[in-house]
């Protein structure tokens, strides 16, 4: 497959799809097979399920599906899980100069003016929780409850200290614009299992929308069909489903068979195979009109299940997609993506590390930690890789602004993984007593992509596209596999 | 998004095995094989291509990373190896090589190449043996030779008869010498449609059609392409596809994503274009617009080119990090858009591929690096006037102003600060608090400047000499701004970058350009506009070439350089390279002349062909690089909204001006950081082209990202055409096309015939500008008939408009 790109094989299919079926006249197939999962007719639907690899990545898979709860802005690791009472006690002392000599942060100048910047110690209470004894603090109570069926690491890092470009970086293993995501690069890899939904899907929740926008699941060089599909958690959840106004059900299904019989008619005069895979996007189209809107209705969901991630109908919120996650997830959907915001500490009026960060834990605390229960309670959890974390950590210094709050740091980041064969109630890696550096098991985004798709069956070095003449990777070239992650 | 691309043509074209004409039979089914022109050796064709794909990357041009000392990509005299290395490497005869022991073992510790990448088929391993045995000659690469003019092919007079211009004999020899007889011409319909779609992107009237079915010769083809060209909507087109190369946008991009002013520059493309400026006129002005002898203002909208990078206007931010980002963005965009060169690859490293060197890399790095980024006013000559007037009347002001303000921060700030109350100051942030009750002489100078701000918005005096101003400025006229560049004062030293990273700087550079390629014709280089005159320089091998293949892309689907911006060592060779050599040396001839250029193309035969697949070619060009036929290509993303816009009757024709707000789908802005504005645009603007639309960065309109429209991130010189639900779904729910098929239906109801099947055949020569056939008018009939029976009935025309305009073929160009 190494010489056969995405196209190519793409057109290969439709073309021998024609030349076998539709030579003797298009019209004669029943569509129900030309949609099929499992005949050699779904065109360039099926390749799309499939993926670049055939389906069959690299190797064994040990997850189908994974969940990123991206937490936007970069949340302190220091009020949540990095516990440093050493940092405590320095608290107010200037950070020796050895620390920061010859290091890049985000807002350089708001250290204060007098001095080297200063240490400071978190107020919040830590606690050592579950069989596996990790640190959680008093802001996480729920996540506290699911530490035995989590991996937290200690030392994740990135390259770039602003938040667009680390998003980028977290998300397309570059910190500049215009790559393919990740949820991009799996799906062009090993495809989606739904057939009614697409493979990428992004969900949102806080204040604003993530910083970067659409570029953070955009497809980059890849085909446009891998791109993230943003979902809304009320109305019409993708963009256009509902038929327009003036348009009922039983009509719309008219002017679909009447466009699929033309475009058949057309097929025959032309031969084009593109003209099948359009035949099957408008069915694929129709199925989405319902199956969307079953995906989001909850009326099937017990009370105890609402409870549990704390969400209310009608109402959007994180809690609300960490459940359609669980649903996108039953129907087979590769990558959801929720992002929520905002985590970004500095310590201005409403983003500090006191009521800012109270606020922003209890939305996202119980359905996080419900979403790994539920899961689990399904027996889903072994086959689904969730994954929570910002794009980087925060200083062990303090940051001074109308309150106080700490800087964007590149170093170490605290992350969370749970399920898809990933180890569980286990800590991956250290932080130095200040929180500062990591002093044992330092991984990069890099390393962590290179995780995320190991545990998918593929082998990151080998998920490669051609664009303007280099063969480019989610990990760009580097990343390292994880093994003490792996269960 | 929907940029594509480079090589995922490599694909299918197996370059490596076979080249001559005579051998291309015997590949199995789909292949076909390219070939250079008669006469050149088999280095270029052959040898080289497997050297590049397995060997150069460790033995390469990029000296840290070679192994073993071994390079390969240049011959010993060029500082490849020596004749004794040579020797002892090549062996006598090549089966006793060093290297051939090491590509043929079976031991995976010596094989080369090493395992884990690719290892060689026995076809390849066959080319090298044979190069080597013949002494490995080396020949220069075919893109850095300057196109020679070529003999214009002679075809036997049956197959003479096809041509209409000398494209055809290129083609048409070829398709002979492997015995495939080209296309029949399309059907008139189709060849007017086709040649509106790729000319001005709007779709023919009724009454266009019927004028030329009523004619359709060769002279009145050739008017119709004449008419064509002459239109103003030609700028438009074919300026889209420029603002593509160019990532026009109208915000900043990265987080903030701001709106920034910049469609002068695009209506500046679209000019340009519709005047046929010469495309050697057309780079300069835009590289070095400002530098020009007296540079007009339209000459310095021009140097908006560059201007169209990514802005960062993320808090915390080094700006410098960005600044350069923007550079290495230009650096890369002119290499992939005028040279066809990924110069990027030579950012970091020594290019692997490439004989493009680390520091070549920053030399033309230096061109860009002495300029200010500064946003152009564009008065009219009135609005000159009254500014002028205004300006003067805030000089009066300002100095008295400044002096009161100067006086009061020293004198009043004191008294009115000792009598603030408690309640008055508790609001303020911890900083400013902590000034309060302590000795100024002990104020921070951030407290300072905080305190200062806080006395000047509370003091009277101040607040009415500021209201003044104020008033004063609120009367300035609003007029249009652009971004430029503008060479600055004081020049910048250019170091390279030791991996890329702006925080290492090596050694200085100066401006220069890469040595592979021709020398500078003048005594020094230095500036942008010496750049821009070493691009469109004769000598340049690269941008004629460049130019004319991407024409070529634009009018087939896929250029004869399948990989339009990549003509290095791994891009694809020509299909057809006499061909583009001709159309190279062509465009210089005729004056850089675009319109001259796609003129000929157009009006080929080769072009009127039939678009329909081809039984008899399946097995032997199933992605048609023999051009035996015409390709089926879907619109553009903004040609799509064209194509419903005309064929509905809304189109509004304005041309230029800042852009449009068309429906969109609810919350779409939400998906971005900051939720920028849509203030849906009423009357004309709302039914203006899809290249008006405003484009945010962060969150683009969905219905060009759905159709590939590209990010503008960074170049896009060839878009990716996905097919998906989602396509779908837009065409048959969004707002905008709602709006338009509801347009469409009334028009059709309108329509002056009395029958229904009249009515039918008029709306489907209104969209697909061509006779339906029966089976098509009763699918149409019946569709019409349910829903007039359906209750309640919905309106029956509705349901036409909308099944006319999501049909494949509606949004293709055939």
């Amino acid at each position: 497959m190494r010489n056969m790109t995405y196209q190519d094989a793409l057109h290969g299919v439709t073309r021998r799809h024609f030349f076998k079926q539709c030579g003797v006249g298009l019209g004669s197939i029943a569509l129900g097979s030309l949609l099929g999962n499992g005949g050699d007719a779904a065109a360039a639907m099926q390749q799309d399920s499939m993926g670049i690899l055939g389906g069959k990545g690299h190797h064994r898979a040990k997850a189908k599906n994974v969940i990123f709860m991206f937490m936007a802005g970069g949340p302190s690791q220091l009020e949540l899980f990095d516990y440093k009472p050493v940092l405590q006690q320095y608290n107010g002392q200037p950070i020796p100069q050895s620390y920061i000599e010859g290091k890049r942060f985000a807002f350089m100048d708001s250290f204060g003016n007098d001095g080297p910047p200063k240490l400071l110690g978190t107020v919040r209470d830590f606690k050592q929780h579950g069989d596996c004894g990790a640190w959680v603090s008093e802001c996480l109570p729920h996540t506290a409850g699911i530490v035995d069926d989590v991996s937290f690491l200690k030392t994740v890092a990135t390259d770039v200290p602003n938040h667009a470009p680390a998003k980028i970086f977290m998300n397309t293993g570059s910190g500049q614009f215009g790559r393919p995501s990740m949820g991009a690069w799996v799906n062009y890899g090993i495809g989606s299992e739904s057939q009614d939904l697409p493979g990428f899907v992004v969900l949102q929740s806080g204040p604003r929308g993530p910083r970067g926008g659409q570029p953070n699941w955009g497809s980059g060089f890849l085909p446009a069909a891998h791109q993230g599909v943003p979902f809304r958690s009320t109305g019409d959840p993708i963009l256009n489903l509902s038929n327009p106004e003036s348009v009922g059900d039983r009509e719309q299904r008219r002017v679909i068979d009447a466009v699929n019989d033309l475009n058949r008619a057309r097929l025959d005069v032309t031969g084009d195979g593109e003209i099948a895979a359009r035949i099957s996007a408008y069915e694929m189209a129709y199925r989405m009109q319902s199956s969307a809107p079953e995906l989001m209705d909850l009326s099937g969901e017990t009370q105890d299940t609402m409870d549990l991630y704390g969400a209310k109908t009608g109402e959007p919120s994180y809690a609300m997609n960490c459940l359609l996650a669980r649903r996108l997830v039953e129907r087979g959907v590769r990558f959801i993506q929720l992002y929520h915001t905002n985590w970004d500490h500095h310590g201005g009026n409403s983003e500090n590390l006191s009521n800012s960060l109270d606020d922003v834990c209890r939305d996202v605390d119980q359905g996080s930690a419900a979403l790994v229960k539920d899961l689990k309670q399904r027996g889903l959890l072994e086959d689904t890789l969730v994954i929570w974390g910002g794009e980087f950590g925060r200083t062990p210094m303090g940051e001074i602004r109308d309150t106080v709050g700490r800087n964007h740091h590149i170093e170490c980041a605290s992350m969370w993984m749970a399920g898809g064969g990933i180890k569980a109630g286990y800590t991956h890696g250290e932080t130095d007593e200040l929180g500062f550096s990591p002093i044992d098991k330092p991984m990069h985004v890099h390393d962590l992509q290179a995780t995320i798709l190991h545990q998918l069956g593929i082998d990151h070095e080998r998920l490669t596209y051609r664009f303007q003449g280099r063969d480019f990777r989610l990990t760009d070239v580097a990343g390292v596999v994880q093994d003490d992650l792996l269960a | 998004m929907g940029c594509s691309i480079s090589a995922n043509n490599k694909a299918g074209i197996d370059v490596n095995r076979f080249t001559t004409w005579s051998t291309w039979r015997s590949v199995a089914a789909g292949v076909v094989i390219l070939a250079l022109p008669v006469g050149a050796g088999t280095f270029n064709t052959k040898v080289k291509p497997v050297l590049s794909e397995h060997c150069f990357a460790c033995h390469g041009p990029d000296a840290k990373q070679r192994k073993g000392d071994l390079r390969l990509d240049v011959p010993p005299e060029e500082g490849g190896m020596t004749a004794e290395r040579l020797r002892d490497i090549f062996g006598v005869d090549g089966h006793s090589s060093l290297i051939l022991e090491r590509i043929t073992t079976q031991d995976p510790d010596d094989q080369m190449p090493p395992s884990e990448s690719s290892t060689l088929s026995d076809a390849e391993i066959e080319t090298l043996t044979q190069w080597l045995a013949e002494g490995a000659p080396y020949e220069k690469h075919w893109a850095f030779v300057s196109p020679a003019w070529p003999e214009i092919p002679t075809l036997k007079e049956a197959d003479a008869r096809w041509v209409r211009n000398p494209i055809d004999n290129f083609v048409g020899r070829r398709l002979a010498a492997e015995g495939i007889a080209p296309s029949p011409e399309a059907e008139a319909e189709t060849r007017l449609r086709r040649v509106y779609l790729d000319l001005i992107g709007i779709l023919p009237t009724i009454e266009q059609l019927d004028a030329f079915l009523a004619d359709p010769s060769d002279q009145a083809y050739e008017k119709v392409v004449d008419d064509l060209l002459a239109s103003p909507h030609f700028g438009e087109r074919w300026g889209r596809h420029w603002l593509d190369a160019a990532r026009y946008a109208d915000s900043n991009g990265y987080s903030i994503d701001g709106p920034r002013q910049i469609w002068p520059y695009r209506d500046w493309v679209i000019n340009a274009i519709n005047e046929d400026l010469p495309f050697d006129d057309f780079v300069r002005t835009q590289l070095a617009g400002d530098l020009l002898p007296d540079a007009t203002q339209s000459d310095r909208v021009a140097t908006g080119f560059h201007r169209n990078t990514m802005i960062n206007q993320e808090g915390g931010i080094d700006k410098e990090e960005f600044r350069i980002e923007g550079i290495v963005d230009r650096v890369d965009t002119t290499g992939a858009v005028f040279l066809g060169l990924t110069l990027g690859c030579a950012k970091c490293h020594d290019h692997k591929y490439d004989p493009v060197y680390q520091e070549e890399y920053y030399k033309l790095f230096a061109f860009y690096n002495n300029d200010d980024e500064i946003d152009l006013d564009l008065p009219t000559a009135e609005e000159s006037e009254r500014i002028a007037l205004i300006q003067a009347k805030i000089n009066e002001i300002t100095p008295e102003s400044k002096a009161y303000r100067e006086k009061a921060i020293q004198e009043v700030l004191p008294v009115w600060l000792a009598g603030l109350s408690e309640e008055a100051v508790k609001d303020w942030g911890l900083k400013e608090k902590a000034a309060i009750g302590i000795d100024r002489a002990s104020w921070t100078a951030e407290q300072e400047g905080l305190l200062q701000k806080r006395f000047l918005q509370a003091d009277g005096p101040n607040q009415e000499f500021e209201k003044k101003i104020n008033d004063l400025r609120a009367e300035l006229p609003k007029v249009p701004q652009t971004m430029v560049l503008r060479k600055r004062g004081e020049p910048r030293e250019t170091h390279l970058f030791e991996n890329g990273d702006f925080t290492r700087l090596a050694q200085q550079v100066l401006p220069g350009t890469p040595a592979v390629l021709h020398a500078y014709d003048g005594p020094e280089i230095g500036s942008r506009l010496d750049l821009a005159n070493w691009i469109v320089s004769r000598a340049n091998p690269l941008t004629a070439r460049v130019t004319v293949n991407r024409f070529w892309q634009f009018l087939f689907g896929r250029a004869l350089v399948e990989t339009e911006n990549d003509f290095g060592y791994q891009g694809a060779l020509p299909t057809h390279p006499e061909l583009l050599d001709y159309l190279a040396n062509q465009f210089i001839a005729r004056g850089w002349s675009v319109k001259a250029s796609i003129r000929e193309m157009v009006t080929s035969a080769t072009y009127q062909q039939a678009s329909h697949t081809r039984s008899d070619l399946e097995n032997v060009d199933r992605r048609n690089y023999l051009l035996a036929r015409q390709n089926r290509v879907r619109l553009d993303a903004e040609i799509i909204r064209d194509a419903t816009l005309s064929a509905s009757g809304l189109l509004d024709e304005t041309i230029g001006g800042p852009g449009v707000y068309p429906p969109q789908p609810d919350g779409v802005m939400k998906l971005g950081q900051s939720a920028r504005p849509w203030n849906e645009s009423a009357d004309g603007d709302r039914f203006r082209r899809g290249m008006y639309t405003f484009f945010w960065r962060a969150t683009p309109h969905p219905s060009l990202v759905v159709f590939d429209a590209p990010d503008a991130m960074v170049a896009c010189t060839r878009r990716s055409r996905s097919n998906t639900p989602l396509q779908a779904l837009t065409l048959l729910n969004d707002q905008a096309y709602v709006e338009q098929a509801e347009a469409f239906a009334k028009r059709i109801a309108a329509a002056p015939m009395e029958s229904d099947g009249e009515k039918l055949r008029y709306a489907f020569r209104a969209s697909l500008n061509r006779e339906p056939e029966a089976h098509e008018m009763q699918v149409l009939s019946s569709l019409l008939e349910d829903f007039r029976k359906a209750s309640p009935a919905p309106d029956p025309w509705l349901g036409v408009a909308r099944t006319l305009f999501n049909l494949d073929e509606f949004i293709t160009r055939e």
